[in-house]
């Protein structure tokens, strides 16, 4: 009996090691067929390379951040394919500024680097060096709006495509301010804008708009929680100011934040308005889609700081606000009123460790989407982005806000946008999270504005 | 005897290898990047030797502030779940009625992960009590997360909430184990409920206490989904829980370097804890 039990013992044990190693067996397989895989793909590609004068062939994975273009950029890419037969396009898009920065770290350890990726201005083109491929000799280079590739240019090298242009402001509900009667396209300055704001406050809280919008219950709301809208978008307004672009910033030692005074009238005037105005720390947990789908687009408020990105937003909840929506230009008071900020949110970079047929798809799928006539369309009316470049002609974005953005940018009423040049995180998530105790009232605003400027210096040791 | 022994390493081989390659390596492999100063992306990473350890020690007060706040968290966390837990056990294993029905519910929200929870509990938290703040007047609910206070206290409830039904299910075995003997001999020498909970179920039920305390506690430790999706860090950083300090670390700020010597020195300190605990616990055990 006991020595069967210890035969039994036995084979049991000898079948766990063997299903060990039969998994090991197995992954080893896999790989060696990946691998096979992979060298058939190699020939394919020197095949092709041979004879390129017919059509491009092979794949071309694309990893991209923008999840609001997700739909159409996959429809884009089907487009793409029937175009060129030969051509199978991946795409895959993770959402959100950090997410898709730690996603694309793991993806670029892996076997499975992607053709095409996004890069965000000169901390990235320094960050992803070995893997950026110079583009200065591609066909769209000449057309690209000035001064949009200086902050993904290196020794003469263009490391980046811009992806669109993006401009932000006080969005307002054009039909509140016309039911209030003030005529907001004529708001440029600060105390206008206070002006106007207070006028509309006064009849929300006597309950002169009550007929016509039942919910409005404030003119602004301002998502402190959203640390990018405090501590980038807003910030940006005083100390974009200092630098003409993020690459000026990206090389400062040190933030001199001569306008912080004016930063504090613009976020107390945000604040001043909104239903936690009695109260600022209930800001902290008031997040952006509070602000904007719960908020603009239901009416409840009037005004967001907010940029051309939240169209499509609105438009969903209801298509007749957001068709009448209006840009108020944000002001820093007393040294910039009646600009707005423009910038370019993301580049499209493209693998140079992927190889040469990869990388021709890669640079002839980017010059199609943003030069081609059908690109151009897409690029327009189904991503909704303000074009980077110059020969798009009478393609206009449809939407009110992209249009008012767009116009601002050809007239030159523009205010720089550098966030992207700060020190690494520190726009979000040091004076982001300081504006936040600002507002619970932890802290001064002058303390405030020393650890921003200590971290800044911190940072660029 | 020969035979025996070669049995044995048999067995144990399976469950060594995959010990070795999926936690013995990657955590040398850890340790090492821990020296270094790499970024997460560059192809050349420097030896910096202990100086990242240095910058944790002399100076990160966020990781500080995470690391207090983490413990303080974790220490209130494992008396409310277990206490909680402990309760419910009790109510289910008593004569009420639908008892098998109440175990089920209180069991479910373990099954929902971690970061719809926390979005569940957000808007609990904001629309929620802010509803019951705008018709009841009372300022207490109002601003739930937006306030350091009130965050560590949404934390709390929402930690008790997802786990004290787990550990619920492990007291139920325990006090379900307990021969009825014991009580009814109890009963007939007129000892009342709380006197029988005092003397027999909780002294029985001691090893069960060793597991649930143990388990919560380093739950609580490495909590990061929950964190993340209920408050983000806000308002400013100060619910900020040492994974999510972690994480941060290393993909916002892009130093991988930093964050692994976190790691180490925060898989130290878990492990330093758990074991104290677990050693304190079945110390009492023993005394049964």
């Amino acid at each position: 009996m006991k020595i069967t039990k210890k035969w039994l013992a036995c084979i049991v044990a000898c079948m766990m090691v063997c299903t060990a190693f039969v998994g090991c067996g197995k992954s080893d397989d896999s790989k060696k067929a990946s691998d096979v895989d992979s060298t058939t793909k190699g020939d394919n590609n020197a095949v092709v390379s041979e004879d390129s004068s017919t059509d491009l062939e092979g794949t071309l994975d694309i990893f991209q951040f923008k999840v609001e273009i997700n739909d159409a950029l996959k429809a884009a890419t089907e487009k793409y394919m029937k175009l060129h037969p030969g051509v199978k396009v991946n795409l895959e898009t993770v959402g959100g500024g950090d997410d898709y920065g730690a996603a694309l770290r793991t993806k670029m350890q892996n076997s499975d680097q992607p053709d095409i990726y996004n890069i965000g201005g000169p901390q990235d083109v320094k960050d992803w060096n070995d893997n950026l491929e110079d583009l200065s000799s591609e066909e769209w280079i000449p057309n690209v709006v000035n001064g949009l590739l200086d902050d993904v240019s290196k020794d003469s090298k263009v490391f980046g495509m811009p992806m669109a242009i993006e401009g932000y402001g006080f969005i307002y509900n054009k039909g509140i301010f016309e039911a209030a009667g003030i005529d907001a396209e004529s708001l440029k300055t600060f105390d206008e804008i206070d002006a106007a704001f207070g006028k509309l406050k006064e009849k929300i809280d006597n309950g002169d708009l009550k007929d016509q919008y039942q919910v409005l219950e404030a003119v602004i709301e301002y998502p402190a929680k959203e640390k990018w809208v405090t501590g980038m978008h807003t910030s940006n307004v005083a100390f974009g100011q200092e630098f003409a672009n993020c690459t000026e910033a990206y090389n400062a030692k040190e933030l001199e934040f001569t306008y912080s005074n004016e930063l504090k009238d613009l976020v107390d005037l945000q604040v001043k308005y909104t239903t936690n105005a009695d109260n600022p720390s209930g800001l902290n947990a008031v997040d952006y889609s509070m602000q904007a789908g719960g908020g603009l687009a239901i009416e409840r408020v009037a005004v967001i700081q907010q940029g051309n990105w939240v169209y499509p937003v609105i438009k969903e909840i209801d298509e007749n606000i957001a068709d009448n929506l209006g840009v108020i230009p944000i002001p820093l008071k007393g040294v910039s009123e009646g600009n707005t900020p423009i910038g370019v949110p993301m580049y499209w970079a493209v693998n140079s460790q992927s190889d040469d047929n990869s990388k021709a798809i890669a640079k002839d799928f980017l010059n199609w989407l943003y030069q081609s006539d059908e690109g151009k369309n897409i690029v327009i009316d189904e991503f909704n982005f303000i074009p980077p470049f110059t020969n798009y002609g009478d393609l206009k974005p449809a939407d009110p806000v992209g249009a008012e953005i767009s116009q601002a940018a050809t007239e030159g009423t523009i205010a720089p946008w550098v966030f992207n040049g700060c020190p690494t995180s520190w726009a979000e998530n040091v004076l982001g999270a300081e504006i936040q105790a600002y507002l619970a009232g932890n802290k001064t605003w002058d303390e405030v504005i020393d650890t921003a400027k200590e971290s800044w210096k911190d940072a660029r040791k | 005897m020969k035979q025996s022994k070669v049995g044995f390493w048999l067995f144990l081989l399976p469950s060594l290898l995959a010990f070795t390659i999926v936690v013995l390596i990657p955590a040398i492999w850890g340790l090492g990047y821990s020296l270094t100063d790499w970024n997460g992306i560059s192809h050349n990473v420097h030896f910096v030797g202990f100086q990242n350890y240095k910058t944790i020690f002399l100076g990160d007060k966020d990781f500080l502030h995470a690391f207090l706040f983490t413990t303080l968290f974790s220490f209130c966390a494992v008396i409310f779940i277990n206490v909680v837990g402990f309760a419910l056990a009790l109510l289910v294993t008593s004569k009420v009625k639908c008892s098998t029905f109440m175990r089920t519910v209180f069991f479910m929200p373990n099954l929902i992960g971690g970061i719809l929870l926390g979005f569940i509990w957000q808007f609990i938290f904001i629309q929620g009590f802010g509803a019951i703040s705008k018709i009841t007047g009372i300022q207490g609910f109002s601003n739930w997360l937006s306030d350091t206070t009130t965050s560590f206290w949404g934390l709390l409830i929402l930690i008790t909430w997802q786990l004290s039904g787990y550990m619920m299910i492990i007291y139920i075995a325990y006090i379900q184990s307990i021969s009825n003997d014991l009580i009814e001999a109890a009963q007939i020498d007129g000892a009342n409920y709380i006197q029988r909970l005092r003397k027999i179920v909780i002294p029985l039920v001691r090893p069960a206490f060793t597991i649930g305390m143990f388990l919560s506690l380093s739950t609580c430790f490495k909590l990061y989904d929950q964190n993340l999706a209920l408050t983000n860090g806000g308002p400013y950083n100060s619910t900020e829980m040492l994974a999510l300090n972690i994480y941060n670390t290393a993909f916002k700020y892009n130093d991988l370097g930093l964050a692994q010597a976190k790691a180490v020195i925060f898989l130290i300190a878990v492990a330093t804890i758990g074991l104290i605990q677990l050693y304190f616990n079945k110390k009492k055990e023993a005394e049964m």
